[in-house]
């Protein structure tokens, strides 16, 4: 008996607050998907509808999903690319005593303030800004900006695990595979990677969440370029339930990306 | 793994390119906020001060600050109470529905930022307001920030309780105590530097989030992120602005030499 207060004691206050303000908050906004609006007043109408995820399989409204999807994978293969040969020099080449110092390195932009980074990108990019004056042009504020600023934003995110799993690594492991024969880039290749994949995995579901819910950088350095945060944020005052409705399709994107990776073991790895 | 000369020099270069690239914008950003092209032209014509005189006579970024301040405040110390109770429940207790909690207590940070966000607005304009009388405002944000924080709380402690193992505790209550006098004299004394990891990186989310807080603050109330994102498009306000960005760079490195010093590189890489 006395157990059960115990734990009714500790679970209570917080389950209540979750539940209370933060369930209760996204069960009323996954039910506005289904309602409707007042073409009239944009007052919310209470009637079930499915018009909202129709709408989402327009041409208009595919094309920033697909947008939105491509960013995402763009800035998630690149944070790869980038981060796995610097995680590996970081842990195996860099000399030891300087890797804290490396650490602290990567660690600091990654307590920056997020917005004076995509604002230190949109001076870095405007016309007559460092790009433009250093290699005579500069590609603008658009997709290729927004995917620089967030492969930037979010690298750290994945540096880190991947850090951690080459800190792991058994050095054993590499000279079994040196004295059987294989090559450094053949050990690479059948050794550290397979024991990399759940930290990358970790890693791209921070990559690939913050991109496909970013919608602040992509106004600060996308110009007009509209993706699923942007959608989301034009139709909250006019059409709350479309608004939803696109919430609803960012959260099962997600929610599938989550299934997929939980394969490879990366969710314990969070 | 013997690399080669080749490799390690590639490898080497590789990785000043990557931390050029990581720099050099944050440097740009510091260097502007002397540049005396109002535009930020580059490179910048001449050199002035007078942006940073400007920034700091400013009463918005002030009063923005503070504002922070007293969210990330209240945010963490509602987050403290409830994450380090969940962590206990879920640490020290087995019960039907346990997995689905600790998922739970996620979603807030790993769903997108803009679901959490108009779903609280649409508390605050639909119940909150018309039922309790209780407008946006600090007390909102604040109650937006403790939600997503909660789960930094609650990981910094369970990644200590687990640590720790339950035999303390066990041998506290052997000895007569109360569960409170153990939790007093024995448990809180074994978490309080985890307690305090997890206050730091939840003060530093709720400072620097600004999705949540777009939907959960009011126009009476604004947070330093608010404040730069809504003066960013203001050519005027854009030398102050950058002057701002240039102090929260240079405070960034506080929590990373705070955190490394409570428990080594750990802390601060549980920013993840």
């Amino acid at each position: 008996m006395r157990h059960r207060a115990g734990l009714a004691a500790l679970l209570g206050p917080p389950m209540l607050w979750l539940v209370v303000v933060y369930l209760g908050a996204l069960a009323v906004i996954f039910a506005t998907a289904f309602w409707t609006t007042d073409p009239f007043t944009n007052l919310v109408l209470r009637t079930f509808t499915l018009e909202n995820f129709r709408e989402l399989l327009t041409p208009t409204y595919l094309g920033i999903i697909g947008r939105t999807l491509l960013i995402a994978v763009l800035v998630t293969v690149l944070c790869m690319v980038i981060a796995i040969p610097f995680a590996f020099f970081m842990a195996r080449v860099a000399p030891r005593r300087y890797r804290g110092l490396l650490l602290a390195a990567v660690l600091v932009p990654l307590w920056a303030s997020y917005l004076v980074k995509a604002y230190a990108w949109r001076t870095m990019l405007q016309p007559e800004g460092v790009i433009d004056s250093t290699f005579g042009a500069t590609p603008g504020f658009g997709l290729t900006a927004v995917v620089l600023t967030l492969t930037y934003l979010w690298l750290p995110y994945m540096v880190l695990p991947v850090y951690a799993a080459f800190e792991r690594l058994p050095e054993s492991h590499l000279e079994a595979s040196a004295d059987l024969g294989g090559r450094p880039w053949t050990t690479f290749r059948r050794v550290v990677l397979p024991s990399l994949l759940p930290a990358v995995a970790a890693g791209s579901v921070f990559t690939f969440s913050l991109s496909l819910g970013d919608y602040i950088a992509v106004q600060i350095i996308g110009g007009k370029l509209q993706v699923l945060g942007t959608a989301v944020l034009q139709n909250i005052t006019l059409d709350l339930p479309f608004a939803a409705a696109l919430g609803t399709a960012s959260v099962v994107i997600m929610v599938l990306y989550l299934l997929a990776v939980r394969r490879t073991g990366a969710l314990e790895n969070l | 793994m013997r690399l080669g000369r080749g490799a390690k020099l590639a490898l080497t270069a590789f990785a000043t390119v990557v931390l050029t690239f990581v720099y050099v914008p944050l440097l740009v950003v510091g260097v502007n906020s002397f540049n005396s092209d109002r535009t930020f032209g580059w490179p910048p014509p001449g050199f002035t001060t007078k942006w940073w005189e400007a920034a700091l006579q400013a009463q918005g970024p002030r009063d923005a600050l503070l504002t922070s301040v007293k969210a990330g405040l209240g945010a963490t110390a509602i987050a403290l109470v409830l994450g380090t109770l969940l962590a206990l429940a879920l640490a020290r207790y087995d019960f039907f529905g346990k997995h689905a909690v600790s998922i739970l207590v996620v979603l807030p940070i790993a769903l997108p930022g803009i679901v959490t966000g108009v779903a609280l607005q649409s508390v605050i304009q639909n119940v909150l307001g018309p039922v309790f009388g209780i407008g946006a405002g600090l007390f909102t944000i604040i109650v937006g920030h403790a939600t997503f924080c909660i789960v930094i709380a609650f990981n910094n402690v369970t990644a200590r309780l687990r640590r720790l193992g339950g035999s303390l505790e066990q041998a506290s209550a052997d000895l007569g105590a109360r569960p409170f006098t153990t939790f007093r004299r024995v448990t809180f004394p074994l978490l309080r530097s985890s307690l305090l990891a997890g206050a730091l990186l939840a003060f530093a989310l709720s400072f620097d989030e600004i999705v949540v807080t777009t939907f959960t603050a009011g126009p009476e109330s604004q947070t330093l992120p608010i404040w730069i994102f809504n003066n960013l498009f203001r050519p005027n306000q854009a030398p102050v602005v950058n002057v701002v960005a240039v102090v929260l760079i240079v405070l960034s490195v506080i929590p990373v030499w705070l955190a490394q010093r409570l428990g080594g590189a750990d802390a601060a890489e549980s920013r993840l």
